[in-house]
């Protein structure tokens, strides 16, 4: 007993002050997929490899949409080794909740 | 061993068997369907190999078929004998080998399911993943049923086994539990406190995931194997990758296994660490629960520092690894030195409770007889006297350049199973250590572009025991993969465990056993 109170107040408090002080996630971290609309060729590489099936692209009225959504992505990054351009990233962004599955979606596009 | 087994069983069966063919360390032995049950008897008791899975394939569309495997593990050696009979695409019946050997049990009733192959003379022939509201003659892996199909529902009913008495009655728990787990109904009768019969039903969220492994290509198929077991992911990803490289032929790069083996140990810690944390849950030992969680934490917050993910996912590709972990030496081997000291000493704190020792001693006994018998694999295994671990015996990734000790106990009961798991934490770092020291230089992956037609086994231990991949390729895709989880063979272990426990133990037992639902209902 005595023991399990030492260790009790040598640990002291564990937990952290979030979401009031914010929390970042490490250098490296899977989050949120974003992409840089001015490096994007329109390739549809990335749209080919995702496991998830989560990047398409459509054309309308000579117009090029490439979207994502985060709703069903795995984070695995496949989408960013591929691309040559260096036009989508994984950042550190992980608060990724919603309210409708269309706000997260997100959308880049040209007109060709 | 090997080759004194092959020879014996060539002389004794030598008109039974048809074909002969080695690839790797698998020996391939097609044999005559009436003489499998003899040739399952002596391997499996003559010999004492442990029958680790079975599976089939449909090759109907190639020579009318369909093949049956029975995978025996020889661990002296690191080999396997997989013996193979033909059944009769028009004719679908083969002997049933349940009744000689238990283990065999759900993976016929899963062959009856999934290809309609009816193992006659099956001790329990139910449905078993189909459940009643499947129509009759509806095959999922069978080539000719298309991964769309919607099938109709259609009435029947599932009989449970029911024991009748005075005084005895039945409690139904589940498929929807309390906490945020996965669904599976547990049937107990009871007679006063202790149960005397639980019959487990689950496959309620069948995904059909080798359907999925054949409709897709190969470079998502790891992803895909790296979602199986959520907290298995590292051991799935590398049994699948190592199968795959294996029939490609390439040889990983030493860095890459030296960091495959870092994340397979990460993965062991933060699972044993859970698992202690819940066992210390169920007996109402918070301070234990919650110190125990604590470092399972650490250890996550260690993994996303290190790869990016806390459930260490998206680490492995064919051919390697896609991150190098080199620069992080330091931080995890100054973390893992805290963890273990702090480790080491909550396991002083646990073993001097009396409160909680007094409810895991004894506690969910499986005698390793019944462990043998259903081939209960892992740490449970090991609590109950069964020497088995994959790394030691068909050692894979950077295992073979380590020193470990594999920790075995007799008791069987929750206890054992607590300090195989501390025990092995305390490897899992050594085996961190030894690995991090030794990190070879350069390359972490060699390119694979394209995989030969052809079939190999993956294997992994995972923190629940061992995963067993089985492979086939035709085209660069998957024309087959079959996936074994630890876990398909140690549920059936949990309707022993309980017999002459009192109800309120069952938490406890199943906690110690740590079974996964989505690992087994894949």
């Amino acid at each position: 007993m005595f023991e399990i109170i030492k260790k009790t107040l040598q640990t002291g408090c564990q937990t952290t002050k979030y979401p009031q002080t914010p929390d970042f996630a490490p250098q490296g971290f899977r989050g949120k997929p974003e992409f840089i609309a001015e490096k994007c060729t329109y390739c549809a590489d990335c749209v080919k490899v995702c496991p998830a099936g989560v990047i398409w692209l459509s054309e309308k009225s000579g117009e090029k949409t490439l979207s994502l959504s985060c709703c069903g992505c795995i984070f695995c990054g496949r989408c960013e080794e591929v691309c040559k351009p260096g036009a989508i990233k994984l950042t550190q962004e992980y608060e990724l909740s919603a309210k409708k599955k269309e706000d997260l979606i997100s959308s880049i596009g040209r007109k060709l | 061993m090997k080759t004194e087994i092959i020879d014996t069983i060539k002389k004794d069966f030598q008109e039974n068997i048809l074909e002969e063919s080695i690839s790797y360390n698998e020996i391939y032995l097609t044999v005559k369907k009436e003489s499998i049950v003899k040739l399952c008897d002596r391997i499996y008791y003559h010999f004492d190999l442990p029958l680790v899975s079975i599976f089939a394939t449909d090759e109907r569309n190639i020579n009318g078929f369909f093949k049956i495997h029975y995978v025996f593990s020889i661990d002296k050696n690191d080999a396997f004998i997989i013996l193979r009979i033909n059944v009769d695409g028009k004719n679908p019946g083969y002997p049933s080998i349940t009744y000689k050997i238990a283990a065999a049990n759900w993976y016929e009733r899963e062959m009856q399911d999934m290809f309609g192959l009816v193992p006659q003379g099956h001790p329990d022939p139910r449905r078993l993943m189909n459940f009643e509201d499947w129509p009759d003659g509806v095959h999922p892996l069978r080539k000719d049923f298309d991964i769309r199909t919607k099938p109709p529902r259609v009435n029947g009913e599932y009989i449970y086994r029911h024991v009748d008495g005075e005084g005895v009655y039945e409690i139904p728990v589940g498929p929807v539990h309390a906490g945020v787990i996965e669904p599976g109904h547990f049937r107990f009768s009871v007679a006063g406190e202790p149960i005397i019969n639980l019959e487990i039903r689950h496959f309620y969220t069948h995904k059909g995931v080798e359907k999925l492994f054949e409709n897709i290509s190969i470079d998502k198929a790891v992803f895909l194997s790296e979602r199986i077991s959520g907290d298995n992911s590292v051991a799935h990803a590398v049994a699948f990758c190592q199968a795959m490289e294996k029939i490609a032929g390439v040889n990983v790069p030493p860095r890459a296994r030296f960091i495959r083996t870092i994340l397979l140990e990460l993965e062991r810690i933060y699972n044993h660490l859970g698992d202690i944390a819940g066992i210390a849950t169920d007996v109402a030992f918070a301070f234990g629960a919650a110190h125990a969680n604590k470092l399972k934490e650490e250890v996550l917050q260690l993994n996303e520092r290190v790869t990016g993910s806390r459930m260490l996912r998206g680490m492995n590709a064919i051919g390697g690894v896609r991150r190098d972990i080199g620069d992080k030496k330091d931080e995890i081997l100054q973390k893992l030195s805290i963890i273990q000291r702090d480790f080491r000493k909550l396991m002083e704190n646990f073993t001097s409770t009396p409160s909680l020792m007094d409810r895991i001693e004894t506690t969910g006994r499986i005698y390793p007889d019944t462990a043998k018998g259903l081939h209960v694999v892992g740490p449970s295994g090991r609590a109950s006297g069964l020497d088995r671990d994959t790394r030691r015996d068909h050692p894979y990734a950077a295992y073979p350049e380590f020193n470990f000790k594999v920790p075995v106990l007799k008791a069987g009961d929750v206890l054992s199973r607590t300090i195989v798991r501390a025990d092995e934490i305390c490897e899992s770092v050594a085996l961190i250590e030894q690995a991090l020291w030794a990190l070879p230089e350069r390359e972490t992956r060699v390119n694979v572009e394209k995989i030969p037609d052809g079939h190999a086994f993956g294997y992994t231990e995972s923190p629940r025991g061992e995963t067993i991949y089985w492979v086939r390729t035709i085209g660069n895709r998957i024309d087959r993969c079959k996936v074994r989880d630890p876990s398909f063979c140690n549920w059936l272990a949990i309707e022993y465990a309980v017999l002459d426990n009192i109800v309120p133990d069952f938490p406890i037992i199943n906690k110690s056993l740590s079974l996964s639902y989505s690992g087994n209902d894949m």
